[in-house]
């Protein structure tokens, strides 16, 4: 996928994530599609750096249309995406159940981070509070990430590795 | 500037991560991202947002109408019959057109700026909810075209929504009384004269004091503006969830579930 690609991508998730998924939430949840995305393009695309580049960029336009502070979501997805690639060499990425375990870890992860910048920056917004909300958003967002993980796989891993192929 | 060249890889990521932390703590500094930035930035985004918005909207209420249309006709009949009954009420409660200058009159002597009648009230829909899922501000398609500016009160059908933060050409953030930065001095609705003050916590609910440590207020009690300070009189704010009298400082403290559900929330009206 060519990077101009990967941009209108995390350009459409920035501009439907408040607008048009607030308006078919469950519940009052949402995924959180910019993570979603940075994410899955961190654990599948081995040679590019999407969700490296793309995180910091839209979430710092996306401190700036909706915090109070710029930085904590930029950081927090740059950090998550850095860990996803780190930790890439050591997974098997055809692998969904592997997908989801760094999903999970990536979700609590990136919440943990956004809450402390935020408690930094001087919001006194209760951890309690937060991960009461982030099992639904990761129910959600799970299923969200399976479906484009299902769909660009199959243009990312053209021949099927096994554990001799390197 | 060996290892740097080295270890491109690293040394770019590391050089971005401080970029990000230096841009984070400029903005903590400066008091935020409530500048022309925003203005910028917002101006570009609400166009498009707005336009998926109401897309949105059209398609919810499509499914929505779909599926329901049974319960729907039903909910119409029982609307329209209360709406009949309400019309009854409201022409049997009308007050004479001399009484009603009499009070407008009684409220210009007083010089009781609330009871004053003629908010100019303008109403918007709100086209940005932040997808954190956690924060308490959105932003609504009205701005300074339409008069709205910082510390304006929002409200909705309901009651108290909140406060516009911020506004620019075509938008405005407001921040909702679940922020911590919202003071809101209350009445109990059974009793106007037990008075207390409550602010967000920032967990999703309210909490406060009642002034007076001889408060009878009690779990379930309904709570409304008080008039004083910048909230109009008679908004309600939220239902008292708990009780708890605090032997140290001897005032009772209380936790309120905003009556507002923020998380459905499509259209708001602003005060002007």
């Amino acid at each position: 996928m060519k990077y101009w690609k990967a941009g209108i991508i995390f350009l459409i998730a920035f501009l439907i994530q408040p607008s048009l998924l607030n308006m078919i939430n469950i519940a009052g949840y949402t995924p959180n599609l910019l993570l979603c995305l940075v994410v899955i393009f961190s654990f599948i695309y081995e040679d590019e750096m999407y969700g490296v580049v793309y995180g910091a960029a839209f979430g710092v336009l996306y401190d700036v249309c909706y915090s109070q502070v710029i930085g904590p979501t930029p950081i927090a997805l740059t950090v998550v995406a850095i860990c996803i690639i780190l930790a890439r060499e050591y997974a098997n990425i055809e692998n969904i159940i592997n997908m989801w375990i760094v999903s999970i870890i990536s979700f609590i992860a990136y919440y943990l981070m956004n809450w402390g910048l935020h408690r930094i920056a001087g919001n006194p917004i209760g951890i309690v509070y937060v991960f009461g909300k982030v099992p639904w958003i990761i129910l959600y967002s799970m299923v969200v990430i399976t479906i484009i993980y299902l769909i660009l796989i199959r243009k990312v891993v053209k021949h099927h590795r096994d554990r001799y192929f390197r | 500037m060996r290892w740097i060249r080295e270890h491109k890889l690293i040394a770019g990521l590391l050089a971005l991560l401080f970029v990000l932390v230096f841009i984070f703590t400029i903005s903590m500094a400066f008091g935020g991202g409530n500048n022309s930035l925003t203005n910028l930035v917002n101006s570009g985004t609400n166009g498009v947002s707005g336009f998926l918005s109401s897309l949105g909207n059209g398609i919810r209420n499509q499914v929505v109408g779909i599926f329901s249309h049974g319960e729907m006709q039903e909910r119409i009949d029982e609307l329209e019959k209360e709406n009949d009954e309400l019309r009854r009420e409201l022409a049997a409660a009308k007050l004479e057109e001399s009484q009603l200058d009499q009070l407008k009159e009684l409220s210009r002597l007083l010089n009781y700026d609330y009871i004053k009648q003629g908010y100019e009230v303008v109403t918007a829909d709100v086209t940005l909810k932040d997808g954190s899922n956690w924060t308490s501000e959105f932003t609504i398609d009205r701005g300074t075209e339409a008069g709205i500016t910082e510390g304006k009160i929002v409200i909705n059908g309901v009651g108290l929504v909140g406060k516009v933060s911020d506004a620019g050409e075509g938008w405005a953030k407001v921040a909702s009384i679940i922020d911590s930065g919202n003071k809101v001095s209350f009445k109990l609705s059974r009793d106007g004269g037990q008075l207390g003050i409550v602010t967000g916590n920032s967990q999703g609910y309210i909490s406060g004091y009642m002034l007076d440590e001889e408060s009878t207020v009690v779990e379930g009690d309904i709570l409304l503006t008080s008039g004083m300070g910048t909230y109009p009189e008679g908004l309600e704010i939220g239902n008292v969830r708990t009780v708890v009298n605090n032997s140290n400082t001897l005032i009772k403290e209380i936790t309120v579930e905003p009556s507002v559900d923020l998380n459905s929330l499509r259209k708001v009206s602003v005060i002007l």
